[in-house]
């Protein structure tokens, strides 16, 4: 006890801060260890199983080989299926970008604030029902005899066979990820003071080079934001490929699915499920680094 | 303890009010006391589902007062979820519903419990041919047959083998989900066998290069194909065509001459069945014969109860003669335990591109 009240006494903020860190640390706790349990472990589970061998007779055998991810790097078809799915998942990325960000600028410059909150609503309406329903409307509209066929049939144009096709699941997923974008770059570009501009146009600058100059640099952390989230969520899109691609349509995540689900080979659909997750990883930690250099070359 | 609302609160009022509101709680308890107790059955969901429910679990067992848990989907989870839950003490599966097959595969794994029949009296309407295996509970079938349309179509192929030919050429439909029938049904042609499928697999490769087949996703898009004009024939179970053709559209059956690969959809009982006596009492009212005959009216299938109470037009219409159910050819379903995966990867390269 008189240890205790000299040491207190010498330096009084060791016990303060014990003080100060404990509850923290408390409440940090159940959030952590359930994102341990419930994220870390499945993924640790299933990339163990990636090392797992599949016997048709008996399904998974416990095993510790890297036959799984060679099937991949030898396999052509599995490739093009990647491969597919990281240049469908692209265009839509930047089909996203093109059409977000001047929706975005608009509700932020140009909309009075009662039509940028209808705006708002409007934009994150779709994002009140589920993927597969909004998914399940296009194909109303695109299918053979749908909305679209219809209309071009009145107008006495000839129909345009969008179901089934790469277009129709670009289509989709642009629609499915536009209020990501949307919603991440206005954000940013609220945070973007308007004398910035009006300093520029003052200064002789015309609006394509403030947008250039001014706007663009400083929203760039945002549109890299919007840009990932919407490559990550495009990469990962399984109803809209499976829905609007139609059976000869491959892409990454419903070929995970069949792996495991339908062919029951658990150990080569977590090795797919880790390929994506890697390649995923890869590229939009390199687009980040990319861009972050030159956003700092801007900067200067 | 001082409340704001309700004045002093003492440690015992907190410990009697949470006791109360314990029992409140647990009221709920003591009035499903008297039900016989919960079944969880694992079933494909849309229609499939709706008749089992209006045929055999609404009037036959809720009616017994045994409560009915249904959990649906597609099979490919369904068999996922009983492979996991594989490593736990007790299941959550009383009854699963799986094509014979499917049932074989998860026979294999040791996942499923034998059936006892002695608890099962309408087993003994079951024709002795269906009574194939101790772990499954035979219901419903049917066989891939040739469905055309009757208007386009005046001279369908008589067998599986008359397909192979330039002249359907983009007028084939088929369907993504029997890509294992469609392996073995070529495995049949020449005087082949259901094993003969490296072979089938080669003239599948043919037949896409003679035809071109339209390859659709699910059963429903297949049928709207036949409506459209899309197609004018498909490679499905008979029991689709019927009902098809049923809701309005002009098609008609050829029963292929090789012999239709048949289908037979059942139930089985998963081994760690928290309810294995009520899943018995289920399986009763599945081979029910009035209930079979009702089913089999609704859905085209072909009842696996010989005494089902079906008319002799009906039966007629929805079996198969006795010459057709002689050449029936019921998968080998080792083999295709075996070989299903291959197939599906095979199929996905080959075909469904």
């Amino acid at each position: 006890m008189a240890s205790t009240t000299a040491t207190a006494a010498v330096s009084p903020t060791p016990p303060s801060n014990r003080r100060r860190v404990s509850p923290a640390f408390g409440l940090a706790a159940p959030a952590s260890i359930f994102v341990l349990l419930g994220l870390i472990g499945p993924l640790a589970l299933m990339f163990r199983y990636s090392f797992n061998r599949f016997v048709p007779s008996e399904l998974m055998v416990s095993a510790l080989t890297l036959e799984n991810y060679t099937k991949f790097v030898n396999d052509g078809f599995y490739q093009s299926v990647l491969l597919t799915t990281v240049g469908i998942s692209a265009l839509s990325t930047v089909l996203c970008l093109i059409a977000g960000f001047p929706v975005a600028y608009f509700m932020v410059r140009l909309a009075s604030p009662r039509w940028r909150s209808l705006l708002f609503i409007l934009i994150i309406l779709p994002l009140l029902m589920g993927n597969a329903v909004r998914t399940a409307a296009w194909m109303v509209i695109l299918g053979d005899k749908g909305l679209l066929s219809t209309l071009m049939a009145a107008l006495g144009l000839s129909p345009v066979k969008l179901m089934y096709t790469p277009a129709a699941v670009v289509i989709g997923l642009v629609s499915v990820l536009l209020p990501f974008m949307i919603v991440t770059i206005q954000s940013v570009l609220e945070g973007i003071g308007r004398n910035l501009e009006d300093a520029a146009e003052s200064l002789g600058a015309n609006h394509p080079t403030v947008l250039r100059r001014i706007v663009l640099p400083l929203a760039l952390p945002g549109l890299l934001a919007g840009t990932m989230l919407c490559f990550i969520l495009s990469m990962n899109a399984y109803a809209t490929p499976v829905l609007l691609g139609g059976p000869q349509f491959h892409m990454m995540a419903p070929e995970v699915y069949q792996q495991v689900t339908k062919a029951m080979n658990w150990p080569f659909g977590a090795a797919l499920a880790f390929i994506l997750m890697a390649v995923t990883l890869v590229l939009t930690a390199s687009a980040n680094s990319i861009i972050q250099r030159r956003y700092r070359k801007w900067s200067e | 303890m001082e409340s704001l609302i309700f004045g002093k609160t003492s440690r015992r009022n907190v410990l009697r009010g949470l006791g109360v509101a314990g029992m409140a709680l647990a009221a709920p308890k003591f009035s499903f006391a008297a039900d016989k107790g919960t079944v969880v059955v694992s079933n494909w969901g849309g229609d499939w589902n709706d008749r089992t429910v209006r045929f055999v679990e609404e009037p036959l067992v809720e009616s017994q007062g045994i409560k009915i848990v249904r959990d649906l989907g597609m099979e490919p989870e369904r068999k996922a979820k009983l492979l996991a839950e594989r490593r736990l003490r007790r299941g959550s599966i009383d009854v699963m519903h799986l094509n014979q097959g499917d049932v074989y595969e998860m026979h294999n794994q040791e996942v499923l419990a034998d059936i006892d029949r002695s608890q099962v009296a309408n087993f003994a309407d079951v024709p002795e041919p269906l009574k194939t295996a101790s772990y499954f509970v035979p219901w419903l079938y049917s066989g891939v047959v040739i469905i055309y349309n009757k208007d386009k179509v005046p001279n369908p192929p008589k067998s599986y083998e008359e397909l192979w030919d330039t002249k359907w050429a983009g007028r084939i439909g088929l369907t993504n989900q029997l890509y294992f029938n469609y392996v073995m049904m070529a495995g049949l042609l020449k005087g082949g066998n259901v094993t003969n499928t490296e072979a089938g697999q080669e003239r599948l490769l043919e037949l896409k290069q003679q035809t071109q087949p339209k390859i659709y996703a699910a059963h429903q898009h297949l049928q709207a194909a036949l409506v459209t004009g899309e197609v004018d024939i498909a490679i499905n179970y008979k029991a689709r065509g019927l009902q098809w053709a049923h809701d309005g559209a002009p098609l008609a059956i050829q029963y292929p001459g090789e012999g239709a690969i048949a289908v037979m959809f059942g139930a089985c009982l998963p081994k760690r069945a928290p309810s294995p006596d009520l899943a018995h009492v289920y399986f009763n009212a599945m081979l029910d014969r009035k209930a079979m005959a009702q089913l089999a009216e609704a859905s085209f299938y072909a009842p696996a109860n010989g005494a089902a109470e079906l008319s002799p037009e009906l039966r007629a219409k929805i079996d198969f003669s006795p010459e057709e159910q002689k050449a029936l050819n019921f998968p080998d379903y080792a083999h295709t335990a075996q070989n299903t995966a291959a197939w599906l990867e095979w199929w996905n390269k080959n075909i469904a591109v």
